[in-house]
Parts: structure tokens; sequence; C-alpha cells
């Protein structure tokens, strides 16, 4: 019980971050391979706040998410007007580089020890509540106009720009947001564990995200939650396969993009509407066997 | 001073001149066609009017408005509404949606409201909706608003194109090759509706197309380009009888 309620914190921290690759990647289209920076900079501006100031945390939260917007937008200038390929690029050498900036700081960073002792006030409840929370704003955001135009700039840029729509301004409120959740789940993760280690935002934890967000369905949020769940939920739950984990892990990933390469839910999305239809079939099929 | 006045503009790509000293003006409740061979330059006159493209010289003038240099979605907000010669509708978007999509740059409300449903959303996505209805109700798609583009036959798609387009609230409406890759029936539905729109909503219509018929019979005046040249400017009866368009369509005499 005590491993699940560990679990389920990650998970919800995972969410947070997911929800903002979502409205990146699976709204947008922006690949970015630097958004675990955005999640460092919240935890270390977070922590050193708390452990500086000792001000109030949820201040302290806001204050992270409202740094790394700032500095976002430093980065989102090219970003937003760049091709999307090179997109990867730019935030990927962004994210490496605040990486060894944090070792570098290291009279105020910890360095490589990493920020000790930062008070664990972050339990299960804080992060589901602020996880479903996120879910929430994030579904709100996808049927708005702005999740509307982040679709249309996904599917044609030119096509959206020839509707009037602004696709700098667009695309740079989208990455913003990504900043926000990330930093986000930043702070949470920082309070949670206590701790925070400069080796913890590398590239590979984006890519995570990333994953998580296809193997669900790049268009669905229902998807991408899904996806950043499971694949969260799995490897703490296969440690008896011990070294094969990764191989596992991998293959699983693998066979889901091969086999159905929009992801586990496609474009489904868990509405009210959605559920009646799906309900009406299963209704339907039950009858069809019964009178067999 | 005519809506859209185009005054002498040119574009080259690299030695290539893909207009050459092009002119039009269009008055509002006009139909222009713009016809001539393939690689005349005419969707590139599209682009240059739109935005997509720079003009290398000469200007664009909208209602008294130089918008040459803006930037496309400036362009279009000023009134340039337009379709593609390939279909290109936003996948992943319903029609509705699609048509939405057009009027969510004019919906007043901020990031804030884009995050939490605020009562002036409430109150711009119900307006917008309306809207929407009411132009795809002027194409004959209402019925269809929440099927996937996907779905829908070619034909279909150009009317939710002319949709989105219209949602705009477009001045000046370009069709680019709107009847490509119809069948005779729907070619016939189509040049109604032109027809219909642009008396309806009395805005300027300039028209791409290689269906002869469909150009010559609605349109008020007909450009015929050719390597990036004007090389006649007149009515269907004048341009059909002009020396040099039909050398251009058939060859010259040898």
């Amino acid at each position: 019980m005590n491993l699940f309620l560990y679990v389920l914190t990650q998970v919800c921290i995972t969410l947070v971050s997911v929800c903002g690759i979502y409205i990146l990647t699976g709204l947008t289209g922006m690949f970015s391979l630097g958004s675990a920076a955005f999640m460092a900079i919240g935890a270390y501006v977070s922590g050193l706040l708390v452990l500086n100031t000792g001000m109030n945390m949820y201040l302290a939260f806001l204050l992270a998410i409202a740094f790394a917007v700032c500095v976002g937008y430093v980065i989102g200038f090219p970003v937003v007007r760049l091709r999307r390929d090179y997109i990867s690029l730019v935030t990927l050498g962004f994210g490496e580089s605040i990486a060894q900036l944090i070792l570098l700081l290291s009279q105020y960073t910890g360095g490589a020890f990493g920020l000790i002792g930062i008070p664990r006030r972050v339990n299960v409840w804080i992060a589901l509540i602020i996880a479903i929370l996120v879910i929430i704003l994030t579904a709100l955001f996808k049927c708005s106009k702005y999740g509307r135009q982040c679709i249309a700039i996904k599917s044609d840029e030119l096509a959206a720009k020839a509707m009037g729509i602004n696709t700098s301004r667009v695309k740079m409120i989208a990455f913003l947001l990504s900043c926000a959740m990330t930093a986000l789940a930043g702070c949470l993760s920082a309070f949670n564990i206590g701790y925070v280690g400069p080796t913890d935002f590398g590239w590979k934890k984006s890519a995570d995200w990333v994953i998580m967000v296809f193997f669900g369905g790049v268009n669905s949020l229902t998807g991408s939650i899904f996806g950043g769940a499971f694949l969260t939920f799995l490897p703490q739950y296969m440690q008896a396969l011990n070294k094969y984990r990764a191989v596992v892990y991998a293959v699983l990933v693998l066979f889901i993009l091969n086999f159905k390469p929009k992801g586990v839910f496609g474009e489904w999305e868990l509405t009210p509407k959605n559920m009646r239809r799906a309900l009406m079939r299963f209704n339907r099929k039950q009858r069809k066997v019964k009178e067999r | 001073m005519a809506l859209l006045e185009i005054r002498h503009i040119s574009k080259n790509f690299g030695g290539i001149k893909a207009i050459a000293d092009f002119s039009l003006e269009a008055e509002a409740g006009q139909i222009h066609g713009i016809i001539g061979p393939n690689g005349a330059g005419k969707t590139t006159i599209f682009n240059t009017i739109s935005g997509v493209y720079q003009a290398d010289s000469g200007s664009v003038v909208l209602s008294g408005e130089d918008i040459t240099r803006l930037p496309q979605y400036k362009i279009t907000r000023l009134g340039i509404g337009r379709t593609f010669q390939n279909i290109r509708i936003f996948r992943g978007l319903t029609i509705e949606e699609n048509v939405l999509c057009a009027f969510d740059p004019q919906s007043k409300y901020s990031v804030f409201g884009g995050l939490i449903p605020t009562p002036k959303r409430f109150k711009e996505e119900k307006r917008g909706r309306e809207l929407a209805r009411k132009y795809l109700e002027v194409v004959g798609m209402a019925d269809k608003k929440d099927e996937r583009p996907e779905n829908l036959s070619y034909g279909n798609q150009r009317k939710v194109e002319i949709a989105r387009a219209l949602m705009c609230e477009p001045k000046v409406l370009l069709l680019d090759e709107p009847a490509a890759g119809l069948t005779p029936t729907e070619v016939m539905e189509l040049t109604d509706l032109i027809k219909r729109i642009s008396v309806e909503f009395g805005f300027a219509i300039l028209l791409i197309e290689h269906r002869l018929d469909l150009v010559m019979s609605i349109s008020d005046l007909i450009h015929v380009q050719n390597f990036g040249e004007t090389i006649a400017v007149g009515t269907a009866d004048e341009v059909q009888h002009n020396q040099a368009v039909i050398e251009a369509y058939l060859g010259a005499e040898q």
C-alpha cells in the first residue's frame, strides 16, 4: 500500500508535466527535448526560495512558475518562429545548458550534491488535487478557441495563417503554458521527495514525456493521461523483472507505435457524449451475444 | 477608388518571372476570373495578395489601405479570405470547428478565458457557433457539422473551405481552382454557390479556374495570364476572340 501511494504521487507529478507536453506536442505539434529544464527551474527556484526565505510553499510555487514562464518567453522567441525539426534542437540545447548551469552555480544550487533538506510537504493528496486541476484546465484549454487554433497550426500552418491566426502568438501561448505546467511538476517533485538533483532533468526525461503522450494518443488528452499514468506505473510494478525492465518497456512502446501509430486512444476523448456512444455499442454487442 | 487595387505587382523566383507587372481593380460585387495555362503564375498572384509571398515591386491596396508588406494573418483580418488549390482543411477538427477557426482570431476572450470558462467565453463561443451555422447553411453543409473532414467527399470539402473563408468576413474572396476534381453536378452547384454569395455578401471575388465554361459564365472580367504576363483582359466574349489568347491555349499556327 505504501508503494502504491508513492507511485501514485509520482504518477500525479508526471501527469502535470504530461499535460504541458500534451499542449505543446499533442495540440500544437512542437517537439521539445528541453521541457525537463523547466521542471528543474521549478524545482530549484521553489526549493531555494523556501530554504532561504522560509516563505509559504504555494507562494514559492507561484514565483517559480512565473520565473519559468519568463525564461520560457525568452527561449520562446526563436522557438515559435522555427520550423518543427529545429524546435527540438533549440530546446535540447537549452535543456542541457540549464543542467550545466545548475552544476556551475554550485554555491547556490549545491552543485552535484543537489539541493538537500527541502521540507516534504507535498503528500499524495496535494499532488492528486493539483494533477486533477491541471488536467481540467488542459481539457478546458483544448476546447477553447486557443485549443482549436493550436490544432489548426499543427494540421496546416499556412492555412492557419490564411485564416487570420497569429501563429507566433498562439504557439507562444502554448509554449508558455507548457513551461508553467512542467515547472509546477518540478515544484511538486521537489517538495515531495525533499531533494533536487542536477541529473534528474536531462533530455531523457523530456523524451520520456513525449513517448508517454505518443503512447496514449497524441491527439487525445485522455490518451496522453493514460500513457503518462500507465508508463509511470508499469516500471514500478515490474521490479521483479529487474534488469529486463527497460527491455519490456521498450518492446511495449514499440509494439504500440507500430500497430497503433496513433496511440492507444487515437483521437478518442473521454466526454459524456463519447461515453454514451461507447455504452450503446457495448449494449448492442451484449444483446447480440444473448440472442445467439 | 476601387475596393481592391493591385498596382503593377511583380514577383521573381530566382530567374523565373512568376508575375510580371500584374494589375487589377475589383469593385464590390464583381467576379474576376484569372485563367491561363499551367505555370502562368496564377496561384502566385493569390499568394502575393494574401501575403504568403511579398511582391518584389508594386503594391496591393485594400479599401485605401496598403497591405503589400503586412504579415499574412493581418491581411486576412483586414478582409481577404481565400481557399486553396489543393484543399487545406484542418484535420483533427470537426467541420464546425474548422469553420470556427476562422472566427477565433476575432473572438474576444483572453488566455485566462481559454483556461477557465468565463461568461465572456460562453458568449463569444455561442456567437461563433451561430455564425458558423449561418455560413455552413449558406454552403449547404449545416447538417454535417459534427463530421470529420476526411470523411467528406471532395466537393463537400470544397464547400467547407468556402464556408471557412466566409467566416473570415472578407471584403475580397480569393478562390483558387474551386472546381478542380469535382464532378459535373458538383461544378454546377459550385457555380450557383459562387454567384449566390457574390450577390448576397457583395464582396469582390477573384477566381482562378481551368474550367473555362465556369469562368466564362460567371466572370464580369477575365484576365488571361501566360508566363507571368497578362496577355489579355476583357469580358468573356472579348477574351475568346483574342488572338494572343488563342495562341497561348492552342499554340500559334506554324
